[in-house]
């Protein structure tokens, strides 16, 4: 196995008491690609938002070691500043801000240095003509008014522009028609590499094409319960979840 | 779970406007109303008698009029304690040497006569307590007929033209205050542009009140003929006493048929001054009126420019900011006329309330029988930055007849969490991501200020995060 | 005008020339005696209550909903044409109470009614659906106010309107956030159809907040139908009048749909059905 990245050991974590993720257990290497698949309430969106610190819920135990340090005490914007990259599933809505100056300021908050107004137009420009966006929202603010494709589309364009280590896709193609799904998943085609990572929510294995998955894993009710090679994705497309259940019940 | 943070913006950085210069007045009235002593200004300011009986008049309707039974508590505003004229050791110039050093220093320190150096201004008109001490006017502009210059000039000069306009717009009756700057109003600027004239670069006149206790009850009339168009700046500051100061100003615009008049406000009292200030333009057909109105200063302030769209297709854009902190009490908002087949109009407002200041606002939108086709849009939201703070909403919609199409929207509430973790997701601290999204929040209102007061503007969301709250 | 007594007012004044600060109580009722109904709906319990108001007079109610009920209360005012109405409904709702009022105000001459619920429970909900139809002179006057003092409070206000003929509607709906009401939420709507060049109306949607931790939204939208629908209807075959009556149907019922007795609902429907088509 390649480098670790990402390492989930033994994760209980919830909201207001209630226990979501219980015991969840999750490598990911570096420059790999992994899936996790899973029934709508089993977990896979807190867990996205708990690698990226929510404030909203707790972790109870276990832990999460990203990039070889403990993301306990970090707060989100120090984990986003080691390189973790989260794709919302419904993107904020953020008045007054523009798309342009939200990933200027993000891009100086995360490199630590200025970023040079010149250079940094010119590679969003570029980026934004990959994603089949037109140039004037760059000066629109974030994602107000943009439909749900644009939104998506926003999200890729600032995992280009923010070069993160581990890409977390949550439902990054969910309500996208064809097209806008061929665009999304030539984007985080040419985010991958052998140095970076995606660890991707999905319940459309169209976005995948474009990608070699290392792993799948299939989150039902707060744990991994079964992980396989690309094939099970087939395995779950044509079976359905139900079947890793009754396995377990049989075990 | 993570304690919720608060919010905090830091206060408008006042030192530069709390600069007292010494009192060195060569003449103030006794302090209070009474018939002599508007007699008294009248005769210091050599009214004609048409003024003098004006005054007169205005005062017996000041006596006759109740103060209002809405609205900020004014109660402790106390007319016989103000001083309603105050007159600065220093004559009308158009030369700025030879404005007294204190006085220009004053000016100089808020970036008054620079702005016209640099020529991002096409003249400057500059008030120190009851009367205006310096007017300028480019050149070119005196070529193509255009009149700046302050209010007793005029009276002088065009004296037909302001007798003709004067408080037509605003007459005394309107309500108390309308009265009594009736009674004691002094200063001001006049404006008149013909028709065909187009003034590219902004006029600004700039406002200040020196003197403890005192008033302010300057007039601003400006006409834009046919087809000309203007932009007008107006800025206000004060010191601060621990005595109450009163502006109760007056501004009458008249647009005239196809003219367009932006008339931008920042207003900046000090946190003693009770601002009742009364705005109001009556647009012909085709005409637009733009208002651009920033209100952070001031203990209380009243303010509520109304548009009466008096012609076919008369046109409104209002955009105000309003930013209430502590012990402040800002009802502000807008009104507007709709008293002509297809006018339309636009009101957009931002209004920020924090550490126990209370921001209201206030709007009337009327559309009479005469005017169908109208279309009227309004847009408020509202930010609080803490649980002692007040934010209210009062917008009236009274429409006549069938043809109308009104909306309005308002929204009301604080800088949301979810907001907060999407920006701090993408690398940005969380106090930065609380500034970005208060600038954004204001960002609609501050592209529409005069460069300068953008950045002082964004100046004022300074954020700094305190301890923890529930 | 003789001057009659103040029947309600806004929570705050404004101007006076919009004569929007308070409502009064028609002349010919003023001294007659108020008729007052109480309602208790005990912890846990749940209760549906319709009320018909077919007679002329000055009614208040007073409901109180205690921890975890629920009520929903229809009042559908059906008073004849030539005659005045007022109502007052006060309302109490405890914690994780819900109130749900269906209000249809159909009839009488001149109508006055307050509604003033107090969502005084942490976690209580209000959802007030109401309805008004004007024609020939009638005049209509209501203000309806929210209190959310409980802690995670749901407000939801939603009202829909059409005035035809000479006729005079206010409409005041206040959201009151009061300081410690943390987490609430307060959604007020209002959707005005006019049909007619000699009708009035005001619209005053207020909002009040003393709390920082709420989030708050008003909208009023007045005017004249939207053009597409009609068309679209055209093209289906329909005239102007009838199209204009499908699309005042179409925005009544959500009000009317909450009316779980058939029969009431089809008699409003039928009531509103015949004024919309002699408007």
């Amino acid at each position: 196995m390649a480098e670790k990245l990402l390492e989930i050991r033994d994760l209980h974590a919830g909201v207001e008491g209630k226990e979501i993720l219980k015991g969840l257990n999750l490598t990911v290497g570096k420059g790999e690609v992994h899936v996790i698949l899973g029934p709508n309430g089993s977990g896979k969106s807190t867990l996205m938002n708990i690698i990226m610190g929510h404030p909203k819920y707790e972790v109870t135990a276990g832990t999460i070691v990203f990039d070889g340090e403990d993301l306990k005490e970090l707060k989100t914007f120090e984990r986003a500043r080691k390189g973790l990259f989260l794709s919302f599933q419904t993107p904020e809505e953020i008045p007054g801000i523009t798309v342009e100056n939200m990933i200027r300021t993000a891009k100086q908050a995360i490199s630590g240095e200025k970023v040079k107004i010149i250079p940094f137009r010119r590679k969003l420009k570029a980026m934004m003509e990959e994603l089949k966006m037109k140039p004037e929202y760059a000066e629109r603010y974030m994602n107000v008014g943009f439909s749900g494709g644009e939104k998506k589309r926003n999200e890729i364009l600032q995992l280009l522009m923010l070069e993160p280590k581990l890409a977390l896709l949550d439902e990054t193609d969910s309500g996208l028609d064809v097209d806008a799904v061929q665009i999304v998943s030539e984007g985080v085609a040419k985010f991958h590499n052998d140095e970076n990572s995606c660890l991707i929510i999905t319940h459309n294995t169209r976005i995948l094409e474009k990608l070699k998955v290392d792993r799948v894993h299939v989150l039902m009710n707060g744990q991994i319960v079964e992980e396989g090679g690309p094939e099970l994705i087939d395995t779950i497309n044509s079976r359905g979840f139900t079947h890793i259940l009754d396995a377990q019940a049989g075990k | 779970m993570t304690e919720k943070k608060k919010t905090y913006v830091e206060d408008i950085e006042r030192t530069l406007y709390d600069i007292k210069d010494a009192d060195h007045s060569v003449y103030k009235t006794q302090s209070g109303l009474t018939e002599d002593i508007i007699r008294d200004i009248s005769k210091r300011k050599h009214d004609p008698q048409w003024m003098l009986d004006f005054r007169l008049k205005s005062l017996a309707v000041y006596n006759s009029l109740a103060l209002p039974t809405w609205g900020p508590d004014i109660s402790e505003l106390n007319m016989d304690d103000i001083v309603t004229y105050v007159q600065p050791d220093a004559k009308m110039t158009g030369d700025w040497k030879e404005v007294p050093t204190d006085i220009k220093n004053t000016f100089d320190r808020l970036g008054i006569p620079e702005a016209e150096q640099k020529q991002s201004l096409a003249g400057v008109g500059a008030q120190y307590d009851s009367e205006v001490v310096y007017h300028s006017i480019q050149e070119d502009l005196v070529k193509q007929g255009v009149i700046y210059t302050d209010m007793e000039t005029a009276i002088r000069e065009h004296e037909d033209v302001v007798k003709e306009y004067f408080m037509t717009l605003v007459p005394p009756k309107d309500h108390k205050f309308a009265a009594l700057h009736g009674a004691v109003w002094s200063g001001g600027s006049f404006v008149y542009v013909p028709e065909g004239v187009n003034v590219e670069i902004p006029l600004q006149s700039y406002f200040r009140l020196n003197a403890a206790g005192a008033g302010q009850f300057e007039h601003t009339l400006i006409i834009v003929e046919k087809n000309a168009s203007l932009h007008f700046i107006e800025g206000c500051s004060a010191p601060k006493y621990n005595v109450t100061n009163l502006h109760a100003g007056c501004v009458e615009l008249f647009v005239k048929e196809g003219a367009r008049l932006r008339y931008s406000t920042i207003e900046n009292w000090s946190r003693n001054m009770m601002n009742l200030n009364t705005k109001r333009a009556l647009v012909e057909k085709d005409g637009i009126i733009e208002w651009v109105s920033g209100s952070f200063g001031s203990h209380v302030s009243c303010l509520y420019p109304c548009s009466i769209l008096h012609g076919e297709n008369a046109r409104c854009e209002f955009t105000g900011v309003t930013f209430a902190s502590k012990g402040q009490n800002l009802d502000t908002g807008a009104s507007v006329i709709h008293a002509a087949p297809h006018t339309s109009a636009n009101i957009n407002t931002r209004t920020i309330s924090k550490a126990g200041g209370k921001a209201t606002y206030r709007s009337a939108v009327k559309v009479a029988r005469r005017a169908p086709f109208a279309k009227c849009s309004v847009n408020c939201e509202s930010l609080m930055l803490d649980n002692e703070s007040r934010s209210d909403t009062l917008p009236v919609m009274d429409i006549e007849g069938d043809e109308a199409d009104i909306g309005h929207e308002a929204k009301i509430g604080r800088i949301s969490d979810e907001a907060i973790f999407y920006l701090t997701c993408r690398g940005i601290d969380e106090d930065e991501a609380r500034a970005m999204i208060v600038r954004g929040f204001v960002e609609p209102i501050a592209k529409e200020l005069p460069l300068e007061y953008a950045v002082e503007m964004n100046n004022l969301v300074n954020i700094e995060l305190e301890g923890t709250m529930g | 005008m003789a001057d009659t007594k103040t029947f309600s007012r806004i929570p705050m004044r404004t101007w006076r020339w919009l004569g929007v600060n308070e409502s009064r109580i028609p002349e010919q009722l003023d001294g007659t005696a108020v008729k007052t109904q109480q309602l208790l709906v005990e912890k846990g319990k749940e209760d549906e209550v319709i009320l018909v108001q077919r007679e002329s007079g000055q009614f208040e109610i007073q409901v109180h909903i205690e921890d975890g009920a629920k009520l929903h209360l229809v009042n559908a005012q059906l008073v004849d044409a030539d005659r005045p109405y007022t109502c007052r409904v006060k309302v109490f709702v405890g914690k994780g109470a819900t109130f749900s009022y269906t209000v249809v105000e159909a009839g009488a001459s001149k109508t006055a009614t307050e509604l003033y619920v107090d969502l005084a429970g942490d976690d209580s909900k209000a959802d007030i659906w109401g309805l008004y139809f004007g024609d020939g002179e009638r005049l209509i006057d209501l203000n309806y106010v929210i209190r959310q003092g409980g802690k995670r409070t749901d407000a939801n206000m939603q009202v829909r309107g059409a005035l035809l003929g000479k006729s005079e509607k206010i409409f005041r709906g206040t959201l009151d956030f009061l300081e410690g009401g943390k987490g609430s939420v307060g959604r007020e709507n209002e959707e005005v159809v006019l049909l007619s060049p000699q009708v009035r109306n005001r619209s005053v949607p207020i909002m009040l907040s003393h709390e920082d931790d709420v989030d708050g939204h008003h909208a009023v939208a007045v005017g004249r139908m939207d053009e597409d629908k009609l068309f679209y209807l055209m093209s289906r075959g329909l005239d102007l009048s009838e199209a204009q009556r499908l699309v005042v149907e179409a925005s009544f019922n959500p009000v009317l749909d909450r009316i779980p007795e058939e029969a009431l609902k089809d008699e409003i429907d039928t009531y509103l059905q015949r004024r919309l088509s002699n408007g």
